[in-house]
C-alpha cells in the first residue's frame, strides 16, 4: 500500500536554522505486513541516503531502532505499518525524547548509559567465590528473565514523565537494571543498594504514570520494578529522603482504620505531626481548600464492615509470612 | 592520537571477554566498536552455550568428539580439545559474573538438548542466552571501567615492518579520523552475514575484521564453510532457535510427516545443522514443502513451556506472523546464519601477522571445521576471547609502545575523500549489496555445483567493478551512515569472492559444503583447510593439513 | 442501566463537588447508582507499592461484593478505574493467583469468581449511552468554550489492562464527550501525560513543574478550561495550581472541571448542585462564557 512517512529531520551541519530542523515527507510502497523500519530502510537505500537512523537486527533484540512513532517511543522493527497508519495514511516518525539529537533519528544516548552506570550495574556477591556455580532456584532465575529482557533501547527513558522535568531522576531503565540485582539471590548488597536508590532522584521520584510500561517493547515493566524496589525498601525499613515509605505506611494505616483514605490524616502522618515546616508548607493549599469548604475532615467515618477489611489485611500479611514472600501472579 | 597496550575491535561476546581478560592481566586495554556494546549481534544467539561440566556428570571427551564429528572431521582436534576442556570453567565464570542461567530442581545449573549431541549439555537463559550473556559481560565492562570507543569505525590496520601497530578509525559522530596505536590488536568483529541475502544476521554484520585482516595480508581459512540454519522465519529470515527442537519441536513437510526420521533415524530433528538443512531443502526440492518452507510444530509442548522457555521466538511469531507457537506450526526454511571460516589463528588467537589477534566468529581456530554444532559458537567466543586477551596481555609486557606517525591518517582520509568525491552514476551501495547477496543465495546455497558457483563468481566480480565506481549519496561529516555502508561493502565484495573461490576449488562434499556434482566426502584429497591470501588478482588459495589427536575420520551418520 | 457505584475516597473527601455532580448527571441519563458503601479504598497504587498482594485482596473483595449484587461497577475516578483494571487483569490472567486471593477472602464468606465488569463513567457515557445520545440530551450547548482534555494516567495506561483492543474508542472518549457537550476540543501533548499528583508529597518541585507545564500548554493553545475524569489529577491541577504558578512565576488561572461538572453544565444542571464554587481556580469565566447566571 502507498503510505507517507513524515520524518523529523535534523542536520547539525546545515548553514541556516530552517535547514537544520524540519519535517520531510516520503512516499513509500509498503507491503501490508511490513514494519516502519522496513519503510525507513527502503527510504535510506533507494530514496535518500542522507536519512540517518540506527538499526541492525530487525528482530527486536539489539535495541538500536527506538524512535517515536506518532508521538510515542517504540522499536521501529516491531511497529507494523498497518497499526501505525494515521489519517491519510501518514505515519509520523521522530527521534526519541529526553535525549539530544545527533542527526535525524539518531540521539545521543550518554544520559541513558550514565544512569545505568550510576546504579552499580554488576553483581556484587559477598563471601568467598565457590568453585562451582552459586546455588539459586530456577524460579528466581526465571523471574529475572523478565527484567534481563531489557535491551537498553531507550524507549522508556524517551517517554519518562519525570525525566522530562528533572534530568536527575535515575529513570526507568536504570532502576529496572537496579532491580535485576536486588532481586538476584546471589547479590549481597541489597541493603546498600536500596539505601542508595532511596536518595533524591531514586525510586521515590517515579510518578507511577506508566509511560514506561506502555512503551517498553520487551515487557520489562520498568515501573513495576520500581514499585518492587519500593516494596523492598519498605520491607527493609530503610529511611528514605522523601517520606516515600512513610507515605505508603500512613496510607495503609488510614485504610486499615477506616476502610478508606483519610487525606488530611495521610498528610500529617506522612510528614509527622511535629514536622512543622513541612506542614506549614502545605498550609496555603489547605487554607484555599478550607475557604472553598472542601478541606477534608480529620475525623472520617469508617465504612460499614471495616472489620472485614482489617481482617483481610492481616490475613494477607499472614500469607506472606507463611510463604516467606508475597504471592505474585505470572 | 590515542595509545593502548591492547585494543579490541568489536564489543560482542568475544570482544568483551577478550578485553576483560587483557585488562585483568594488567594491560591497558580499550575496546573500539562501531555500535554501542549491547547492540552487537551476539544478542541474537538464542538457544544456549555448550559445556561438559564434570560435577554434573558430563565428560569433555564426549563433547569434543561430537564437535569433531559435527565438523565433519575438518576441525583441528587440538583446538577442539581446548574448547571442550575449557568449557566448564567458562560457564562457571559466566555464572559468577551474574548470568542468570536456568537451574535444575537442586538449584544447580540446568541443561537442554541441542543438535548433534547425545547428551543435554546446553546451558541457557530461556531463549535469550546470547543477549543475557552479552548484557552481563557489558555489566563487567562497566565494572572494570574499560575505555570504550563507542561508535567508532576502524578504516584500516596500521601495518609497519610486517606487524600490526594499531588502527586508523573514524569517530562516527564527528567524522574525524584518528590514529589509535596498540601493541596488540584483537579483532572480534563477528561474521560477514550480510554477504548473503536474506540472512539471520543483523545489518551490522559485515565482516569488517575479516576484511581488515585480509587487506593487511593475513590469510582467511575455510571461508567456503557457511552454515545455513534449518529454522529461519519465512519472510524476513529471522532466526527461530534450535532450542525449539531441543525442547522437543517437530519438523513437518506438506504431508504432515516428521521427515527427519527418514534422514537421521536416531537424532531426528536434532541432527547437526547441515544435515537438517539439507533434509529440509530436499523435501522442498522434491515438492513436499509449503511455499518454499517446511513447518516447525511446537504445539505439543504446551503453552506454558512455550511462554517460559521459548518466549522470545514466541514473541517473534506473534509480532511477525500474527499467531502464537502454541496455536499453529510456523513456516521455516534454511537460511544463511554463520561462517565456520574466518581469519586463521592459532589456539591463542594469534593470526599470521605479529601483533594481530582474532577471536569469535571472525576467527577460524578451527573448532567448527565444516559445520558448527549449535551452542558451540557462544562457547567459542568466551574460550578463545579470553585466551586471546590473556595471550595479548602477556605479549605486550615485553614490547615497547609503537611509534606511529600521526600523518598515517592521511592515507585513509585520502581514500575516504576519493569515495565521497566520486560523481553519482545512478548505481548505489544498496543496489550492489543486494545484487551480491542475491547472487550468493542463488548459487552458493545449501546445495552447490560447479556451474552455479561459476555464475556466482562472475556476478561477484561484476559487483566488485561496480563498487569501484559507486558514489556515496551523503557527503556530510556527522554520523554519515551512507559512508560507513560504502566502506563495509568494500570488505564484503572481497569476502564474497573468497567464499566462492574456496567453494569452487573444494571438489567434495563436507559439512555445510554440499556439492551435487561431488556428493561424497573425499578424505584422500580434501582432508585439509583452505587458506586464502589477498592479491591484486583476487584470492590466492593454499592448503593446510588438519590437526588430528585422537579421533580417526569415520562415516558420519545421525 | 444500573451499576454498583464506587465513588472512591476523594469524591467523598477532598472533592465533594465530584460526587454531587456525578450523581446528578447519572440521574439525568437514567443511570441507576447503587452505592457500594462497604467497599474499601482501591489502594490507589500506593498500597500496591508496599504490598501488591494485599491490594489485590482488597479489590477482589470489592469485585466479589459487586458480583453478589449482580451489577457491573461504575467508577468516577481514573485512578480507581486503573487500579481496578490492573487488579482485574492479574486476577483474570492467572487462576492460581486468584485462588490464593480467594483463600484470604474465604473467612469473609466471599469469593471472586472473575466475572465482574468495571467501567469508568466516561466509558459508560461514550460506549453504553453514546456521544450521539449525550448530544441529544444537551440543553445548554457549551458553544464557544474551548476545553482541553486531561485523562489521567490510569485511564490510558497500560492499554493492555484497559480493554483498548476491544474498545478502541476509549482512547478518544473524552474528546467525544467534550464535542457532544458542544464545546471545542483543544488538543495538546499533555492530555495523556501525568499530572504529578503521586509525587506531590515526595518531590513537590517536579510535581508542580508538571502542573505548570500542562496547564500552560493548554492555555497557550487557547483553552478556556481543562476537563478531567480523575479527581486526583483535579486535586493537583486545580488545588495546587497557585503553587505551581508561583514556582514558574507565571499567571495560569486555568479552571479545571470535573467531567460531570462539564456535562452538568451542558445538561442544564444548576451550578450550585455541580459545586462550581468549590473549585480552587475560579470557574467564573467558564460560567459566563456558557451563559450561566451566577447567584
Amino acid at each position: 500500500m502507498q503510505i507517507t512517512l513524515k520524518v523529523k529531520r535534523y542536520n547539525p551541519e546545515a548553514t541556516s536554522e530552517d535547514k537544520k530542523s524540519y519535517f520531510q515527507e516520503y512516499k513509500v510502497d509498503a507491503p501490508a505486513d511490513s514494519t516502519v523500519l522496513d519503510s525507513l530502510i527502503q527510504i535510506r537505500e533507494y530514496q535518500d541516503e542522507s536519512l540517518t537512523l540506527r538499526c541492525s537486527c530487525r528482530g527486536a533484540i539489539c535495541g538500536s531502532c527506538a524512535m517515536r512513532v506518532n508521538g510515542h517511543a517504540g522499536l521501529m522493527c516491531k511497529t507494523k505499518v498497518e497499526k501505525a497508519l494515521g489519517k491519510n495514511n501518514v505515519i509520523l516518525v521522530e527521534p526519541m525524547g529526553n535525549q539530544p539529537v545527533v542527526k535525524d533519528l539518531v540521539v545521543d544516548m550518554s544520559l541513558f548509559f550514565d544512569k545505568v552506570r550510576a546504579v552499580e550495574p554488576y553483581l556484587q556477591p559477598v563471601g568467598p567465590e565457590p568453585k562451582e556455580e552459586r546455588i539459586a532456584s530456577n524460579e528466581d532465575m526465571l523471574h529475572l528473565v523478565g527484567v534481563m529482557s531489557c535491551i537498553m533501547c531507550g524507549a522508556c527513558v524517551s517517554d519518562c514523565t519525570v525525566l522530562e522535568m528533572d534530568p536527575n531522576f535515575l529513570g526507568p531503565a536504570a532502576l529496572a537494571k537496579a532491580y535485576r540485582f536486588v532481586a538476584d539471590p546471589r547479590d549481597g548488597k541489597t541493603k546498600e543498594r536500596i539505601t542508595e536508590y532511596n536518595k533524591y532522584g531514586g525510586i521515590w521520584d517515579c510518578t507511577r504514570c506508566m509511560e514506561c510500561v506502555q512503551v517498553c517493547p520487551k515487557g520489562v515493566d520498568p515501573m513495576g520494578r520500581i514499585m518492587m524496589l519500593r516494596t523492598k525498601a519498605d520491607e527493609l525499613g530503610t529511611k528514605d529522603y522523601s517520606y516515600g515509605v512513610r507515605h505508603a505506611d500512613a496510607f495503609e494505616d488510614s485504610v486499615k482504620k477506616g476502610g478508606k483514605l483519610n487525606e488530611a490524616e495521610l498528610v500529617i502522618n506522612t510528614f509527622g505531626f511535629f514536622n512543622v515546616p513541612k506542614l506549614l508548607g502545605m498550609l496555603p493549599v489547605a487554607m484555599r481548600a478550607a475557604y472553598k469548604r472542601k478541606m477534608p475532615s480529620l475525623f472520617h467515618k469508617s465504612i460499614p464492615g471495616v472489620q472485614s477489611v482489617r481482617r483481610i489485611m492481616s490475613k494477607a500479611h499472614e500469607v506472606e509470612k507463611v510463604q516467606g514472600k508475597k504471592p505474585m501472579p505470572r | 592520537m590515542y595509545q593502548h597496550d591492547v585494543l579490541v575491535i568489536g564489543a560482542g561476546l568475544a570482544g568483551m571477554r577478550a578485553a576483560l581478560a587483557a585488562q585483568q592481566a594488567g594491560a591497558d586495554t580499550a575496546i573500539i566498536t562501531k555500535v554501542t556494546p549491547v547492540r552487537s549481534h551476539s544478542n541474537a544467539a538464542q538457544g544456549g552455550i555448550n559445556a561438559a561440566l564434570t560435577h554434573l556428570g558430563d565428560d569433555w571427551h564426549e563433547h569434543a568428539y561430537e564437535t569433531v564429528k559435527g565438523s565433519d572431521y575438518l576441525g583441528d582436534q587440538d583446538a577442539i580439545e581446548i574448547l571442550a576442556q575449557d568449557a566448564g570453567r567458562s560457564i562457571i565464570e559466566l555464572e559468577h559474573m551474574g548470568v542468570i542461567f536456568s537451574r535444575g530442581p537442586d538449584g544447580k545449573l540446568g541443561t537442554r538438548h541441542f543438535g548433534g549431541q547425545q547428551r543435554a549439555r546446553t546451558f541457557y537463559v530461556a531463549d535469550i542466552t546470547g543477549a543475557a550473556i552479552l548484557h552481563v559481560l557489558f555489566e563487567q565492562i562497566l565494572k572494570a571501567k574499560t575505555r570504550v570507543y563507542e561508535e567508532w569505525f576502524v578504516t584500516s590496520l596500521i601495518m609497519e615492518d610486517g606487524e600490526c601497530r594499531g588502527v586508523v578509525a573514524m569517530e562516527i559522530k564527528s567524522g574525524k579520523l584518528e590514529v589509535i596505536t596498540a601493541k596488540a590488536v584483537i579483532l572480534a568483529t563477528g561474521g560477514c552475514g550480510r554477504v548473503f541475502e536474506p540472512s539471520t544476521n543483523g545489518l551490522i554484520v559485515t565482516g569488517d575484521g575479516m576484511g581488515l585482516a585480509y587487506n593487511a595480508g593475513a590469510p582467511l581459512m575455510d571461508m567456503e564453510m557457511t552454515q545455513f540454519h534449518p529454522t529461519t522465519l519465512k519472510n524476513n529470515g529471522i532466526l527461530m532457535t534450535e532450542a525449539a527442537r531441543g525442547e522437543g519441536g517437530y519438523l513437518l513437510n506438506s504431508k504432515g510427516e516428521r521427515f527427519m526420521e527418514k534422514y537421521a533415524p536416531t537424532f531426528k530433528e536434532l541432527a547437526s545443522r547441515d544435515v537438517v538443512s539439507r533434509s529440509e531443502q530436499t523435501e522442498i526440492n522434491e515438492g513436499r514443502g509449503i511455499d518454499g518452507c517446511v513447518l516447525l510444530d511446537l504445539r505439543h509442548l504446551g503453552r506454558e513451556a512455550i511462554e517460559t522457555k521459548l518466549a522470545y521466538i514466541n514473541e517473534i511469531a506473534i509480532d511477525y506472523m500474527g499467531f502464537s507457537l502454541a496455536d499453529k506450526p510456523i513456516p521455516v526454511r534454511p537460511g544463511y546464519h554463520y561462517i565456520m571460516g574466518g581469519i586463521k589463528t592459532n589456539v591463542d588467537g594469534l593470526t599470521k601477522i605479529p601483533g594481530l589477534y582474532a577471536a569469535g566468529e571472525t576467527a577460524c581456530v578451527s573448532v567448527h571445521g565444516g559445520n558448527r554444532l549449535g551452542a558451540n559458537s557462544l562457547l567459542d567466543t568466551v574460550v578463545f576471547g579470553r585466551r586471546s586477551g590473556e595471550h595479548a596481555a602477556q605479549m605486550v609486557k615485553s614490547k615497547p609502545a609503537p611509534k606511529v606517525s600521526e600523518a598515517r591518517v592521511q592515507q585513509d582520509e585520502k581514500h575516504i575523500k576519493a569515495l565521497l568525491d566520486r560523481p553519482a552514476n545512478g548505481d548505489s551501495v544498496a543496489k550492489i549489496r543486494l545484487d551480491m547477496g542475491n547472487a550468493m543465495t542463488e548459487n552458493v546455497q545449501v546445495f552447490r555445483n560447479e556451474q552455479g558457483m561459476k555464475t556466482a563468481l562472475a556476478d561477484i566480480k561484476k559487483t566488485q567493478e561496480r563498487y569501484k565506481k559507486v558514489a556515496v549519496g551523503n557527503k556530510g561529516k556527522v554520523f554519515n551512515t551512507s559512508l560507513i555502508f560504502a566502506l563495509e561493502l568494500g570488505f564484503m565484495v572481497d569476502l564474497a569472492e573468497v567464499i566462492v573461490a574456496g567453494a569452487l576449488a573444494r571438489k567434495e562434499s563436507r559439512g555445510a559444503h554440499a556439492r551435487t556434482d561431488f556428493p561424497d566426502r573425499d578424505d584422500v584429497n580434501w582432508m585439509k583447510h583452505t587458506l586464502a591470501y589477498n592479491t591484486e588478482n583476487g584470492p590466492k588459495l593454499d592448503y593446510l593439513p588438519v590437526v588430528f589427536t585422537q579421533w580417526e575420520p569415520k562415516v558420519r551418520s545421525y | 442501566m444500573k451499576f454498583a457505584f464506587y465513588p472512591g475516597c476523594v469524591s467523598k473527601g477532598g472533592c465533594p463537588e465530584l460526587f454531587a455532580s456525578a450523581v446528578a448527571v447519572a440521574e439525568k441519563f437514567g443511570i441507576e447508582l447503587d452505592e457500594m458503601k462497604g467497599a474499601s479504598c482501591t489502594g490507589a497504587g500506593i498500597l500496591q507499592e508496599k504490598n501488591r498482594f494485599l491490594g489485590d485482596c482488597l479489590n477482589a473483595r470489592t469485585f466479589a461484593m459487586a458480583e453478589n449484587m449482580g451489577l457491573p461497577i461504575l467508577t468516577i475516578c481514573s485512578t480507581c478505574q486503573g487500579v481496578f483494571s490492573q487488579a482485574h487483569q492479574r486476577l483474570d490472567r492467572d487462576p492460581s493467583y486468584r485462588a490464593q486471593v480467594n483463600e484470604v477472602l474465604k473467612e469473609e464468606g466471599l469469593e471472586y469468581k472473575g466475572t465482574v465488569e468495571v467501567k469508568h463513567m466516561l466509558w459508560v457515557l461514550a460506549e453504553d449511552i453514546g456521544a450521539t445520545e449525550v448530544k441529544k440530551r444537551v440543553v445548554r450547548p457549551l458553544t464557544g468554550l474551548r476545553v482541553a482534555p486531561f485523562y489521567g494516567c490510569y485511564l490510558v495506561r497500560p492499554s493492555s489492562a484497559l480493554g483498548f483492543d476491544m474498545h478502541p474508542a476509549r482512547q478518544t472518549s473524552l474528546e467525544s464527550i467534550i464535542e457532544a457537550c458542544g464545546a471545542e476540543v483543544v488538543d495538546f501533548p499533555g492530555k495523556t501525560r501525568c499530572c504529578g499528583f503521586p509525587i506531590t508529597t515526595i518531590n513537590e518541585k517536579n510535581s508542580m513543574g508538571m502542573v505548570a507545564k500542562h496547564t500552560l500548554d493548554a492555555k497557550d493553545r487557547g483553552a478556556d478550561a481543562m476537563v478531567t475524569p480523575c479527581p486526583l489529577c483535579h486535586l493537583n491541577l486545580d488545588g495546587y495550581q497557585p503553587k505551581a504558578a508561583a514556582q514558574v512565576n507565571e499567571n495560569i488561572d486555568l479552571p479545571i472541571l470535573h467531567l460531570p461538572q462539564m456535562l452538568g453544565l451542558a445538561l442544564g444542571l444548576d451550578s450550585n448542585i455541580l459545586g462550581m464554587g468549590r473549585n480552587i481556580m475560579t470557574t467564573y469565566n467558564v460560567l459566563m462564557k456558557v451563559g450561566v447566571k451566577i447567584h
